[in-house]
């Protein structure tokens, strides 16, 4: 469905981001949705924990600054 | 009561709490939450085994073979007695009394044996998420009742002034006593323990709670595995009971 977002009431979305090993880059490994930061970490550390990850991240949506997006010109 | 009573105490104590998170797995407000509390009861689950495994090493395994045939012989605080109906009782037992045990670890890492120094340790970077699901959910509000009555277990857990916890803190075998846990339990949660008056009398020492009771039937037959064989194919039934 066009313009669906997970988010209701004062939930946000996060990104989670992590990489295996040092020399990789951190990458999307997902999202979880979280009314603060403390939950956010907790969720994605509970939904993304099957791989022994050497480094994991969240970043809130809303602070991804986007140039462009698939679509656009 | 010894060191090996209180290991005891923090394994059965977790495997309840794990068991009661598991149950929530599919009950939880939302996705998240669902995983959260099947990530959560893993999790203490799987340090309970490793509690479990302590014993023996520490000198004394206090488990009798009642333990088998009567609930009332395990350690679980009366909060676990029966499943959670609320979604508060999960936060509260998530944010004060999981605070709780890993506080209790805390004080064995910190303490003078070495065996729970070296394994307890990697719980504790675990816990620091349960930690951080328990606290949110708190702060977003919940039923004054769970809580309260959280609060009043976690304090009687940690045993009364004068009793064998504040002994084993005295032998440096713990780094903290009672008053020193529920310190650092009310600064974990930046909130004050309500004020609570506990008969030490009635307390029991090796369950470390003020009231009798045990956990529901069902429960106790799934922990031994008899709810397993209700579902066994009648063959095996026949050949486990020849």
């Amino acid at each position: 469905m066009t313009g669906y977002k997970r988010v209701s009431g004062d939930a946000v979305e996060y990104e989670v981001f992590a990489r295996k090993a040092r020399v990789d880059p951190l990458h999307l490994v997902g999202s979880v949705v979280a009314p603060d930061d403390d939950l956010a970490m907790a969720y994605a550390r509970a939904t993304y924990d099957e791989e022994r990850w050497c480094e994991m991240a969240i970043v809130r949506k809303d602070n991804v600054i986007s140039l462009w997006q698939p679509g656009e010109p | 009561m010894s060191l090996s009573d209180l290991v005891l105490s923090i394994a059965d104590n977790k495997q309840m709490l794990g068991l009661r998170y598991a149950e929530w797995a599919t009950r939880a407000p939302s996705l998240e939450a669902d995983i959260a509390a099947a990530a959560m009861g893993l999790d203490d689950l799987g340090h309970s085994r490793v509690l479990y495994g302590c014993l023996e090493p520490l000198g004394a395994d206090p488990r009798a073979p009642d333990r088998e045939s009567d609930p009332a012989k395990l350690r679980n605080l009366a909060y676990f007695d029966e499943p959670w109906t609320e979604w508060s009782q999960f936060v509260a037992a998530n944010a004060i009394l999981d605070t709780a045990f890993t506080v209790m670890i805390e004080s064995c890492v910190s303490g003078s044996v070495e065996v729970l120094q070296h394994r307890l340790r990697k719980m504790l970077l675990e816990e620091r998420y349960h930690f951080l699901h328990g606290r949110s959910w708190l702060r977003s509000g919940i039923d004054d009742a769970p809580l309260q009555l959280a609060w009043r277990e976690a304090i009687e857990w940690f045993g009364p002034p004068d009793g064998e916890t504040a002994s084993l803190h005295g032998e440096g075998k713990l780094a903290m006593g009672p008053a020193e846990l529920r310190g650092r339990l009310e600064e974990q949660l930046e909130m004050k323990a309500p004020r609570v008056e506990i008969q030490w009398k009635a307390w029991d020492p090796l369950r470390r709670r003020g009231t009798p009771g045990a956990i529901d039937a069902h429960t106790f037959g799934m922990l031994r595995g008899l709810e397993e064989k209700k579902y066994a194919p009648p063959t095996a039934a026949k050949q486990a009971a020849s």
